[in-house]
């Protein structure tokens, strides 16, 4: 009798427990209704990073401009929450799915399942995993290394430095997308007259960059300017430059790739000259247009026809326009 | 006194229980989370979350959910085991890593066949270092298996140093790709895969000699060490019992996500003795269910899709999940009387004693 008792209190937590699980969940279901048959499904990398977030705030602006329902799925930065909640997406019946992937070579079950069902498959940045997607949107980085060469030439010349020799820090070799900056950057920079004295990866990895920079320096102390494939190994080369001895962005002009608050600050304070902006509210966008040219038996216009990529286009961010990139 | 007049009672009134033919706590015992399991999937009939061919009972969508609960359903069921047995193994995560890492490289080298006796034979080798570990040397196995997770772990990082391990597109057809997508009527071959580890992990727990020592080990391991049970036999068995799992699961798991470095399934450990515990099985050892682990399995699989399909933000389903298991083993300890609910036991002591003295 005791027991039964006990198992009363018991019973009553769990039901409690079971109310307030339906409750919450079910007080969700009546978000993001539009009056339309298409939806649209998007994967997104991780919600915890700024970059994704504008990546998807831009798609689901997109999507609902169009009239169509938007539905998201976070993969919280793991592989296997990617393949299954990308398949889940599948299953429920979306039109569309747009992809930007934790790990793309994990993205083999997803595309096969799309396949199976017609469903288009979008991939945004990071990469496609050799998979059999309809189209990839990225960042224009080849481009964007043309722009850093175009405003290091530029600025060189304004403050009156005369070598013309300049270094080239990459990121880690098999970031294929990342590697077209210091393509773009080098084949632009070499064509400008310039000679690019020191090449080496400095694995997206600050510390690492910071030693390249001072090697460099060391090799070569009449080194013009700096560029790195992205911002945290600029603020780094930056320091690098300040305890060698000399002024950075006055005796060395150094530029950065993604926009990433810390160049900002580091522009406004005048240690790093300029960085390249990506623009992934733009860029999920874009991948809305391709979804809506393809839902309309469209043919998509590829800035690289093998790899189905498309450009979207990047920011040259100095201290001219840096305020309005600052949040 | 008083306590002992309680214990004296116990007994009896345990007896009065169950002549009245059903008990609540025994059916808890037996059915609780099986029963949670069934409501929760009334509940998802009847919300029908999803899109436009949208419903849960969409046959697309189980033989989804099918197929990824069957990795953490396997190990979760040899867990089941070394929980019972007292023990458990913080390691399954970075076995599961390497042993899926291995598994893709051998795929490389060798094909389908190589891939899959790589994939089982390194799963058992993680389980042998283990029980060596426990057993030989005597490390404690939370300390042993601890220890094991990093190492496994970063070996699994030094083998993708040139980037994560992969099946390539092109390669899902073959045998092995096979694997985590073939399905008969709706059921994943990976599925058909994690029933029959439970079918054969039910019958050696319940139906041989050697299940039966795991369990007494773990209910007492002085009273089963003079009943002439070896403890570093039925260690040994537990440990590489789980390393033979994590391989059968690397199989269902890397097969369908086709991608794996040393990162892979970081927390998968505590997943899978979630899993374990909330199906019944108690830390302390002697306690667990094999059906409670594989309904638990299955309650957290369904409840992931249900919070994919609700578009539920990812802090609230940690939230509820870690809720869900607190709930569960609050329930438990009412049940069991552990140590921790003593103010409720006083109360109710002190009831008893009244209506003792009353009757």
């Amino acid at each position: 009798m005791k027991h039964t008792k006990k198992w009363l209190v018991a019973a009553a937590i769990a039901t409690s427990a079971a109310v307030a699980l339906t409750g919450c969940t079910g007080a969700t279901t009546d978000d993001g209704a539009a009056d339309s048959d298409i939806t649209v499904g998007f994967s997104v990398y991780d919600m915890q990073y700024e970059f994704f977030q504008a990546m998807a705030a831009g798609t689901k602006e997109a999507v609902e401009a169009n009239g169509w329902k938007y539905v998201e799925h976070d993969e919280k930065s793991d592989e296997n929450e990617m393949v299954t909640g990308a398949i889940a997406l599948l299953d429920s019946g979306i039109d569309v799915l747009i992809i930007s992937p934790f790990k793309p070579d994990a993205l083999g079950s997803i595309v096969d399942h799309a396949k199976e069902l017609g469903v288009p498959v979008i991939v945004d940045d990071i990469g496609g995993g050799g998979t059999d997607y309809d189209a990839i949107v990225v960042s224009d980085n080849k481009d964007g290394g043309v722009q850093a060469a175009g405003y290091i030439d530029e600025t060189v010349q304004a403050l009156g430095l005369t070598s013309k020799k300049v270094v080239s820090i990459t990121c880690q070799p098999d970031a294929v997308y990342a590697a077209q900056r210091n393509i773009g950057y080098e084949d632009q920079i070499t064509s400008l007259g310039y000679e690019v004295a020191t090449s080496l990866s400095g694995d997206s990895d600050a510390t690492k960059a910071y030693t390249i920079m001072k090697d460099a320096l060391a090799k070569d102390p009449d080194v013009s300017a700096v560029f790195a494939c992205n911002d945290d190994m600029a603020v780094a080369a930056s320091n690098a430059i300040a305890d060698a001895g000399k002024v950075p962005g006055k005796d060395i002009v150094v530029v950065g790739y993604n926009g990433d608050p810390s160049a900002l600050e580091a522009i406004q304070a005048g240690t790093v000259n300029a960085t390249v902006a990506q623009d992934p509210n733009g860029m999920g966008k874009l991948t809305v247009e391709l979804a809506k040219t393809l839902l309309d038996g469209g043919k998509i216009t590829f800035g690289d026809d093998e790899n189905r990529e498309v450009y979207n286009p990047v920011t040259l961010v100095t201290s001219d326009n840096v305020a309005d990139f600052v949040k | 006194m008083t306590s002992a007049d309680v214990q004296k009672r116990t007994p009896l009134t345990a007896l009065a229980d169950r002549a009245r033919g059903f008990h609540l706590g025994t059916f808890w015992d037996r059915w609780g989370i099986t029963a949670v399991f069934v409501i929760l999937v009334i509940a998802a009939i009847i919300i029908q979350p999803g899109v436009d061919r949208g419903a849960f009972l969409n046959i697309l969508n189980i033989t989804s959910l099918l197929k990824e609960a069957s990795y953490l359903g396997i190990v979760a069921c040899a867990m089941t085991f070394a929980v019972i047995n007292g023990t458990f193994d913080l390691s399954v995560g970075g076995q599961l890593a390497l042993t899926s890492i291995v598994s893709l490289l051998a795929f490389g080298i060798g094909g389908s066949g190589l891939a899959i006796a790589a994939a089982i034979g390194t799963g058992i080798a993680c389980g042998l270092v283990n029980s060596l570990l426990v057993t030989a040397m005597r490390v404690p196995p939370f300390v042993a298996t601890l220890g094991m997770l990093f190492v496994f772990r970063g070996i699994g990082t030094l083998l993708t140093a040139d980037g994560p391990a992969k099946l390539p597109y092109a390669d899902f057809g073959s045998v092995f790709g096979q694997i985590g997508k073939i399905s008969f009527g709706g059921i994943p071959l990976v599925f058909v895969i994690m029933v029959v580890f439970f079918g054969v992990g039910f019958v050696i727990l319940r139906r041989t000699g050697l299940g039966r020592q795991v369990i007494a080990f773990g209910s007492s391991p002085a009273a089963a060490k003079f009943s002439g049970i070896s403890a570093t036999k039925i260690r040994f068995f537990v440990f590489v019992f789980l390393g033979l799992s994590v391989g059968i699961a690397a199989l269902t798991y890397v097969t369908r996500i086709g991608t794996a470095d040393g990162a892979a399934q970081d927390g998968f450990e505590l997943r899978v003795i979630t899993a374990a515990v909330l199906g019944g099985a108690s830390l302390q050892g002697g306690k667990g269910s094999l059906v409670g682990t594989f309904s638990a399995v299955m309650l957290v699989t369904v409840l992931n899709d249900l919070f994919r399909d609700l578009q539920v933000d990812s802090a609230w389903q940690r939230i509820i999940l870690g809720c869900v298991l607190v709930v569960a083993l609050a329930i438990d300890g009412l049940r069991t009387k552990f140590p921790g609910f003593s103010v409720f036991r006083r109360v109710t002591a002190l009831r008893d004693q009244r209506m003792a003295s009353a009757g």
